[in-house]
């Protein structure tokens, strides 16, 4: 009889099993930008929930804050006005109904500029090197395929204190990138109801010389 | 099958092919599992739950089929796993590209931005390229076909 080692079955078992072990140990050595969750941390929708170019909600306003500039630290200041609430308001039904605010809603390049400027906190969803190379001011860098995207929005939450219906920005790099509307999500699931996707992201903000900041967290 | 396309010179030039390739294909994966991760969303075809563990061992599978192939070390177990990936890679391209949804391959880490008519002749590429690999993994599994008695 031939020993187990000899049969193919037996080999390509064992690579599999090799190639599961590296990966545990070489995730586990890997620096925190290039490392994964082995569970991911996001709300994986299968399908696009939004196709590029089609908004799907109504527009929400921009919450607008006395005009104090843009806020050049991230800490201190809680955040910007409350958002008007999610829930429908009990007066008497009109003509017309009011169309419901959408918790997660696209923002035009303008509207995220108005947004900058009134102090809304910016959430930058890219990688963490990405980010390092330039960012909005005052941005944070919370990239949702990274594994420390729990730890970098607990730091957010925490230095921010955004409530539940606070406006919070969210970007990406544009185009067809859909890493902001997987935050939003996430951010959704965890109860915050006024999320504004800046969707021509870094790229457009860059192209129409706003501020960037380099460096990393 | 005639006997040229079973010669040891042609096996150990396919053996070679298929693991240079392979392992040029992990290296840069290997090294940014997030990227793959997205890579592999983006194809729609991957529960939530199989995609992170999915772009952690696929590469590290990658890099030891590639390298048993280039050492000659268990060649045929070797290349059943080629040929189950490319299997599986030529079918997740077909599917996308049937619904001419165009996304990054990932096969040898991120590209660059491409446009969609860009992105959809890279895909008809790449399976192509899959199909022509597979061609190979054939070979290699004919030749080293255990013998009957």
């Amino acid at each position: 009889m031939r020993p187990p080692w000899h049969s193919t079955t037996f080999r390509v078992l064992t690579l599999g099993a090799i190639a599961l072990l590296t990966a545990v140990i070489a995730n586990r050595v890997a620096a925190p930008s290039r490392r994964l969750a082995w569970r991911s941390a996001l709300v994986l929708s299968p399908s696009p929930a939004n196709p590029p170019g089609v908004p799907e909600h109504p527009e929400q306003p921009i919450p607008q804050r006395s005009p104090s500039g843009p806020e050049p630290s991230p800490q201190g200041t809680k955040s910007a006005a409350p958002a008007p609430p999610a829930k429908p308001t009990p007066t008497p039904a009109p003509a017309q109904p009011a169309p419901t605010p959408a918790p997660i809603t696209e923002i035009s390049s303008q509207e995220a500029w108005q947004a900058f400027q009134a102090g809304l906190p910016f959430l930058d969803a890219r990688r963490s090197g990405e980010y390092t190379e330039g960012h909005l001011p005052g941005a944070w860098n919370t990239p949702v395929w990274e594994a420390d995207l729990d730890d970098q929005l607990l730091d957010f939450k925490a230095q921010r204190r955004p409530g539940a219906g606070d406006a919070i920005v969210i970007y990406c790099s544009g185009g067809d990138c859909r890493d902001s509307q997987l935050l939003a999500e996430k951010l959704l699931a965890q109860g915050y109801f006024h999320l504004l996707i800046y969707r021509e992201g870094y790229p457009d903000w860059v192209a129409r010389r706003h501020p960037v900041e380099k460096g990393g967290r | 099958m005639s006997r040229w396309l079973l010669h040891p010179r042609l096996t150990l030039l396919v053996r070679l092919i298929l693991g240079v390739t392979f392992v040029l294909a992990a290296l840069p994966k290997i090294g940014d599992p997030p990227s793959l991760a997205k890579a592999i969303w983006a194809y729609q075809l991957v529960p939530a739950l199989a995609l992170n563990p999915m772009a952690l061992v696929l590469p590290w599978l990658e890099l030891l089929c590639g390298l048993a192939l280039l050492a000659g070390v268990w060649v045929r177990a070797a290349a059943l796993w080629v040929g189950a990936l490319l299997l599986a890679f030529s079918l997740a391209l077909a599917v996308n590209l049937a619904q001419h949804r165009p996304i990054d391959c990932g096969c040898f880490g991120t590209a660059g931005p491409r446009t969609e008519a860009e992105r959809l002749a890279d895909m008809r590429r790449d399976l192509l390229r899959d199909l022509g690999l597979l061609l190979l993994v054939a070979q290699v599994l004919a030749a080293t076909a255990p013998r009957k008695p």
